[in-house]
Order: C-alpha cells, then structure tokens, then sequence
C-alpha cells in the first residue's frame, strides 16, 4: 500500500509521520499521537466534536486525511494554555460552568479561541453563530456562552 | 452539627480542570496493549429469520483475529428472547434495524470494517410491524418469538409504585394483539357522571415521535481477559452495577468473574444505563485471546442504540365554569420497539393526570411492541410525553372557560395528601410555589404581547407545569481518613451531571471540614458498596444521604476517639477544617493528620477511622418545574422562534446553585428541542430515514434562547439537607410551554411533534379554511 510522509506542527511541536492514505487526520492524532483530548462524535463533520484549529482556522479533522495536513500547524486541546496555565478561556469555562460531560468541551474551546483570535469583543449572537457548529447536549449553551463572554474580557484586559 | 458552609456554593465542577486540559478519559480513550478494534455487523432488515452465517471468509481475512455470531453465547445461558440484553446478537430472529447479528475483532478499523462485508448471513424475511395500526391487528406478526423467561428491566428509573393494574376488571376488550407487551388500566369515581356536569369538555389526540437522547459521546467499551475466566471492562454507562449485573445475565458469568470500570462519560440522559453492547466486546475479547475495543458510530447509535418510545395519548378532559376540573379519559399508546421497557407506559398512565386535581378518571395504557429499536429511558422518561398532553389539554379548557391560564392551574393542581393515581397520597411538593414563582414574574405580568406584529410576525406566550419523581436509593458509601487528613469518599456512582462535586460539599459540611479537604473516589463494583444508576436523578438525593451518613459516622468516630484521648465528654468537642476541638478552648486540638497517624501507627488504640453510609430507600420528593415561554411564529413560513424562557424549579435545597442551573438549562433546551426539532424518522420499511447528526436535527447555540432560571426551595422528601432531585424536572414542562405559545401566536393548536414548520403553516391555512 501507498504511504505518505508527512511533516507537520502540532500543538508547536514538529511531527514527521510516515501514513497510510485512509488515515484521517482524527485517527492521526488520536491513535497515532496518542492526542486524545480531541474527541470523535460522529465523523461526519456535523458535531464539533473533534475541532482543532488548523493554521488559525478551525477545522473537522474526521473530515480531513491525514495526508492532506501535511505542512499544516494544528492546535488541539492539549496545546491550549502555557506552562501548566489554563488559557483564559479553559479558566473561563471552569468557573463559569461552561462544561459539564466535558465530550464537546475540547471542540468548543478551540472554536471559540479561534472566534476572539479574530473578533475580540464579540456580541452574544456573535459567539453564538459562531459555535453553532458545536454541538452540546448538557448545558444549553447558556454557560458556554457565559464563559467566552469572560474570556473575552479577560485577554481583552491582557492586552 | 457544623455550620454550613459548603452548600448553597456555586463551586465549578471538581472534574472541570482535567476536562478542559483534553485529560479526562472517556471510553474511547482508553488504549491497551495489543488491543483490537471491534465491529459489529447490523441488520440490514427490520424482521428476519437468520437460516444460516457463513463467517469463513471474514476468518481467512489477515487481520482479523475473532468472528463471533449467537453460536458463540455460552449454551447454559437462558436466553430470553422479550430482553434488550439477551438481544445483543440475533438469535435467530432479528428484530429491528441495526441489530448485530455477528460481530468481528480485528487489528484495525479498516480490517475489521472489510471482515464485516465477508459475512454472508442467510436471511428469511417477516412481516414487518411498523405501526401501531399494524401491531394491534389480531393476526399481527409477533416481535417477540418465543416465551419471556424473566421479566427484564425495571432500572432505577422506575417512579411510580404501581398498586393497581385493573387491566381485566375493565370495559375494554382485551387485546387479541401479540404485540401488546403491557397494559395497565386506572380507573376513579364516576367518570360518565363527571363529564356530564362539565361545562367544556377538550377532546385531542397528542403524538409524540421517536427521539434520541443525543448524548455527543458514542457508546464505547472495552474489554480485557486478564485470566482465563476472569474479564475487566471499561466502558461509559450510568451504572456500573447495573452494566454487571447485564454482562453477568448474558453470558452467564459469575458477578465475582467481571470488574466493571465506568469511565467518564460523555453524556447519557438514560440512553446508558446498563451499556447494552458490552455482550460483543466481552465475547470478541474471549475468542481473541487479547482485548477489545468497540466504538458505536453516530448512525449505528441513532440506528439501533435506544432511543426515546414514540407515544399516542388522546385525551379527553372537563371542567366546570367556575374552573373545576372533573374528569378526564385517556388511551395511550406507547411504541418500545422490539422489546419491552417493563416501565415507561406504566409510568405515563399511572401519573398523567397526578398533576391536577381531577374527581373521576379512567386511564388506560398500552406498550405495544413494532420492528423498530428498543427505547429506553429519556431524561424524565415518558414525562414529556404526558406533559404536552396534559398541559395543552389544561390551557385548551381555560381558554374555553375565559379562565387566566395561571390562574385555573393555580386553583387545580395537586397539593400534599392528594390522592395520587397509584392510590399513594401526595409528597410534600413545591408545585404550588414554582406557579407562583412565575406568575410573578415580569414575563407574566407586564401585559400579553400583541399577537400580531407590524411585521405580520405572531407572538404567543405559554405556561405548562411539569413533574418527575425520580429514583430514591437505596444506596452505600464509605467516608475514610487518609493519610495528610483527606477525606476520601468511596463510591460506586458515576458522575454525570456535576454530582461528585455537590457530593463533596455534602460531605465538607456533614464532616465539618473544608470543601477542599475531602475527595471523591469513583470505584468500581469490587472496592465500592451498592450505588443506583445515575439515573432518576438520585444521585444527590439518594447517593447524598448515603454519602452523609458516611461523612458523619466517620465526624462521630473522630469525636469519640478523641474524647477518649482528651479524657473529655463527646459532647465537649467539635469539628472544623483543623481537626476535631474541644469547643471551650479551640487551641486543644487533634488535626485530621494527626488522628489519621494515631490510628495507624504501630500499637494504635484505635483502628483506621472508616465511616459507613448506608442509606435505605429515600422517601419520595418529586420535582416540581413550571415554564413560561415566549415565540415568535413567521406565518409565511411556518417557523417558530422561541424568543425567551423562563423556567421556575423546586430543588428543595441548591447544594450548588451552579451546576444546578446548568442542569435546568440543559434540561429545558432538550424539552424545546422535542417540542420543535427533533425525529427520528422511520420509513414504511422499518429504516431510518435520517441516522445522521445533519438530519437528526439537534439544537445549535443559535436554536436556543436565553434561559432564565429561577430555583426554588421548598421543603419536602428526606434528601440530605434537604436537598430534592434536579435533573429530570425541567426536561418536562418546557415542550408544552413552547406548545402553548404557538397555539397562542396562531391561534390553532398543533397536536403532532415536533411543531415543524410546515404543521404550523398548515394549522394555520387549515383554519383558514375552516372559518
């Protein structure tokens, strides 16, 4: 069988991965790094589950090959915050109960990352349009959206 | 007793930090040496006989390490054939799309997904029962082939004590129907007579369709061999005793031969309980000789994995002018698929009308067996059925009476000592308090919104009172005091609502410790005393109690050692987050380091310290939630939007108002999601139409409005600190407040969920039409 050679980034660290050419991406790093902080809902693209952040934008990779990230930079939730810190929007779901069975959590906090990368201040129908393609079963979305108006404000403060 | 300190916090969950750190581990993460990956194969028809399995040429496969059919259950094993559980593999009917009739371990996916297609199963097709129409004809074909030899089920779920099933002493005809699996029939007073001096009688028939509990986290297990007759497994199910007692029942293993570890697990909502695919991966791991790992996909979970039963109820109810209700009639159909829930119809009939004050009844229920996927619990498990029937039917008759919505559920509903429709009075209840709540609130008092907009866009706000009441125990669990004077409490229970956390602060305030002193261990059925399913929710309320029985055997224990240190009288000391004190001079003190050292030292006097909870059946404290919510319908097409909702809930005790809010927002957005989205859509063929998360239309954060909670606090039931259920409650109320709000923006009322968008523009045109 065909295999593929990738390099790629994850999470700031360079990976060099020799692949088979059925292997998406979601396999990549769940089986192959052992990176299984990212979650597998549905595989179909649908739940958000699984969302990383690929070169800033975030993306299914249930719905990507392996193959195809070569060259990318991914961010998954174990990349998030430095030193053993929380990033501020981890901290925020904590203490505002953004998460509760914790499955969609991993996806929802690399969606909304890359929600305030690109619109810092966002109004509520903002954040909410932009998490729409996250499902989550627990909360209602009410905390969840709680916690990123938090965030917000708190790396807004950071700057 | 210490003060209270801990409860009443709104403290984020304990398990929050690993949880958004990625680090959690779920089901599908775990990861064994030499692990395979598990398939199963599903039918692909809904009614068959299996005539033969050729397995030969998926075994020659490279890669595939065990192909397992029926042939491969243990033959001393009693099949029963009315059972879920025994239902893991046909054998040989199949009786429902996606059941596995073989079942592959391979070295990976591809593999095992590849061995799958070279099974060759012979089959011979049935008459597929699709319909209640069709599984009540006399001739209907039977679901279930062959007798039932035990009856299964009856989880922790259950919520009413049935004490009457009068089902032979009744005017109905007794069913000719196979598929009639259970039927109960309640009957009070004078229903005729009740009727006939009723001013407005409301006749509807309410449809509710197949729902999924859409829990984002598939159903995962693994299983490992670790000696010839001894399995470990892991997997996400609500309880772990009760996923035992199934893999035990199934293949015939000895309790003492299975250590079952729940893991975290990604939501449940009832559609977890037992874990009903753990058969596979056990079998799979046998014949392998190494371990197995099996993951549902999301279209073999809304295939085959348990949903919500679909239900009929046509309802007839009167009242008199002055807005008493006198009697009401029901006939309710409940669809559980191919196998028997044991419960949830049950459920329904005997509570429909225990909301109200009603002076005759008579209701009669039936579940009724078709070729579809066994249903099972659903957050509140048939509550939302009965209550959009119930409470559409409660605002039709004010409507019709002139009576304020508020007002005529205010002078009706059920208080405490209230004759109950299983013949118990009436618990100790908040229902009255959480109507109040609402009534005044803003939302109810300024003014009722103007139908119509300028825009040609309809407002319509509704009310709708709902109840659930939930599971009571019994339950066991340790306190003990560790090394550097942690407070560890040993349970058997799964946390899936936040409940280990408000568990901790039952146990701080019951200790007299701190919050951050005391630690929570999940342990598996070998280390831990009897837990209930997470399930019910009792897990604060029963689990609680046994929880605090434990922390203050172990406060107890603590006291009197030291007193007979101090040479003092028990009652001259106390506890803080220190240690145990005399309480006229708090410098003289034993830390709980200390005391956890003296007890486990070399010629101690005292042996380790270990309280012991073991609480019997709580009494019972049903949840009472009330929900106002307010939509916009756009006529032109149909579509509702619910602009805002608040929901009023009697918790007895918030033991942390943060979890407990998100526990009702949940809650409620499931209850709207059944009112306006959600299906599962069967074909005339017995397939589902839609087993994808696109079409199996589940709410986005742009769905959903914002949801105002409001708890209340009123006293009842013997939960610890007076603490009642939370979980369940909200789920019900929610889908006919939305009901009612369109019927008031349109001025027609849609019967059938959910209120799509093309009912309600056909209620619309269709009364059009008829005025």
């Amino acid at each position: 069988m065909t295999t593929y050679q990738l390099h790629l980034t994850v999470n700031e660290h360079p990976v060099v991965a020799t692949v088979e050419p059925h292997l998406t991406l979601l396999e990549f790093l769940r089986d192959t790094l052992g990176l299984t902080g990212t979650k597998e809902g549905c595989s179909t693209g649908h739940c958000g589950a699984c969302t990383v952040v690929a070169d800033g934008d975030p993306i299914s990779p249930c719905l990507m090959l392996a193959a195809e990230a070569d060259g990318r930079d991914i961010l998954t939730v174990e990349g998030l915050g430095a030193n053993g810190e929380l990033h501020p929007i981890q901290a925020a779901f904590v203490t505002k109960g953004g998460l509760q069975c914790g499955f969609c959590t991993s996806g929802m906090l690399l969606a909304a990352l890359t929600l305030l990368k690109s619109n810092p201040q966002p109004a509520e129908a903002e954040i909410r349009r932009s998490l729409a393609g996250n499902l989550c079963r627990c909360t209602g979305y009410q905390k969840i959206i709680e916690a990123v108006q938090q965030a917000a404000e708190e790396m807004n403060h950071g700057r | 007793m210490a003060a209270k300190k801990w409860i009443g916090q709104p403290l984020p969950r304990i398990d929050a930090e690993e949880k958004v750190r990625g680090q959690a581990i779920f089901a599908a993460d775990i990861k064994l040496p030499r692990m395979l990956v598990g398939k199963f194969l599903p039918s692909p028809h809904p009614h068959a006989e299996i005539l033969a399995i050729d397995t030969s040429q998926a075994e020659a496969l490279p890669g595939v390490q065990a192909v397992i059919t029926a042939a491969d259950i243990p033959a001393e094993v009693v099949y029963n054939p009315a059972s879920r559980f025994h239902g893991f593999l046909a054998r040989p009917f199949v009786v429902f799309v996606g059941q596995a009739v073989a079942a592959v371990a391979a070295d990976d996916l591809a593999t095992a997904e590849a061995a799958l297609e070279l099974i060759e199963v012979t089959y011979r097709l049935l008459p597929v029962v699709n319909s209640f129409a069709e599984a009540l004809r006399p001739d209907a074909e039977p679901v279930i082939h062959g007798q039932a030899t035990a009856v299964s089920g009856g989880t922790a779920h259950t919520q009413v004590i049935i004490t009457e099933d009068s089902s032979t002493g009744a005017e109905e005809e007794p069913d000719q129907s196979p598929n009639v699996a259970d039927a109960n029939t309640f009957s009070y007073g004078d229903v005729e007579a009740a009727f006939a001096g009723s001013d407005a009688i409301v006749e509807y028939t309410y449809t509710v369709p197949t729902v999924h509990q859409g829990y984002i986290e598939p159903h995962a297990v693994t299983a490992h061999w670790d000696r010839p007759d001894h399995v470990i497994v892991w997997e996400c199910v609500q309880g772990a005793f009760a996923a035992r007692n199934l893999i035990a029942e199934t293949l015939g293993l000895p309790h003492g031969k299975i250590t079952l570890n729940s893991t975290e697990i990604g939501g449940g909502f009832g559609g977890k309980g037992e874990g009903i695919f753990a058969p596979l991966a056990v079998l799979l791991a046998k014949k392998a000789g190494r371990p197995v790992q099996l993951v549902l996909t999301r279209q073999e979970e809304l295939i085959g994995a348990n949903p919500a039963p679909r239900s009929l109820i046509r309802l007839k109810a009167g009242a008199r002018q002055d807005g008493t209700l006198t009697a009401v009639e029901a006939d309710i159909l409940v669809d559980a698929g191919a196998f028997p829930t044991g419960w949830i119809m049950s459920n329904i009939t005997a509570t429909l009308r225990d909301n109200y004050r009603f002076q005759a009844w008579h209701l009669r229920g039936r579940e009724i067996l078709t070729n579809k996927a066994s249903v099972t619990a659903y957050r509140a498990p048939g509550a939302p059925n009965l209550s959009f029937a119930m409470e559409s039917h409660i605002d039709e008759l004010a409507r019709r009476l002139g009576i304020d919505p508020m007002t005529f559920r205010q002078q009706n509903v059920i208080r405490e000592g209230d004759l109950l429709t299983n013949k118990e009075l009436q618990s100790p209840i908040g229902a009255e308090e959480v109507l109040k709540a609402l009534a005044q609130h803003p939302s109810w008092t300024k003014p009722v919104p103007k139908r119509t907009t300028a825009a040609g866009l309809l407002h319509g706000r509704g009310l709708a009172l709902g109840s659930w009441a939930g599971g009571t125990g019994p339950a066991g669990a340790l306190a003990i005091l560790d090394a550097g004077g942690q407070f560890r409490i040993v349970l058997g229970t799964v946390d899936l609502s936040g409940s280990f956390t408000s568990l901790a602060q039952i146990a701080a305030d019951a200790l007299g410790a701190s919050f951050d002193q005391v630690v929570i261990s999940k342990a598996s059925p070998d280390f831990a005393p009897f837990a209930p399913m997470s399930a019910g929710s009792q897990t604060i309320y029963a689990m609680g109690a046994a929880v605090k029985e434990a922390a203050l055997d172990l406060r107890a224990k603590m006291i009197r050692y030291v007193a007979q240190d101090f040479q003092v009288p028990e009652s001259e000391l106390s506890v803080d987050q220190d240690g145990v004190f005399m309480v006229a001079q708090p410098s003289n003190r034993l830390s709980f380091d200390t005391l956890f050292q003296l007890g486990t030292q070399w010629f101690a006097e005292y042996g380790p310290l270990v309280g012991q909870g073991s609480a019997p059946q709580r009494q019972r404290a049903p949840g009472y939630a009330a929900c106002l919510a307010e939509v916009t319908v756009d006529p032109r097409t149909g579509k509702t939007t619910v602009d805002h909702l608040v929901v009023a809930q009697d918790v007895g005790k918030a033991i942390n108002p943060l979890a407990v809010e998100g526990q009702i927002q949940g809650g409620v957005t499931q209850s709207i999601s059944i009112a306006l989205w959600e299906e599962l859509l069967y074909d005339e063929a017995g397939q589902v139409r839609n087993p994808s998360l696109l079409d199996y239309r589940m709410p986005t954060a742009r769905d959903v409005p914002a949801i105002e909670t409001i708890i209340v606090e009123a006293p009842g039931g013997d939960g610890p600190f007076g603490a009642k259920l939370v979980g369940e409650p909200p789920m019900v109320p929610a889908v006919a407040a939305v009901a009612n709000a369109v019927t008031a923006a349109i001025g027609v009322r849609v019967c059938d969920l959910p209120i799509t968008p093309e009912r309600v523009w056909r209620a619309i045109h269709s009364a059009d039409s008829e005025d």
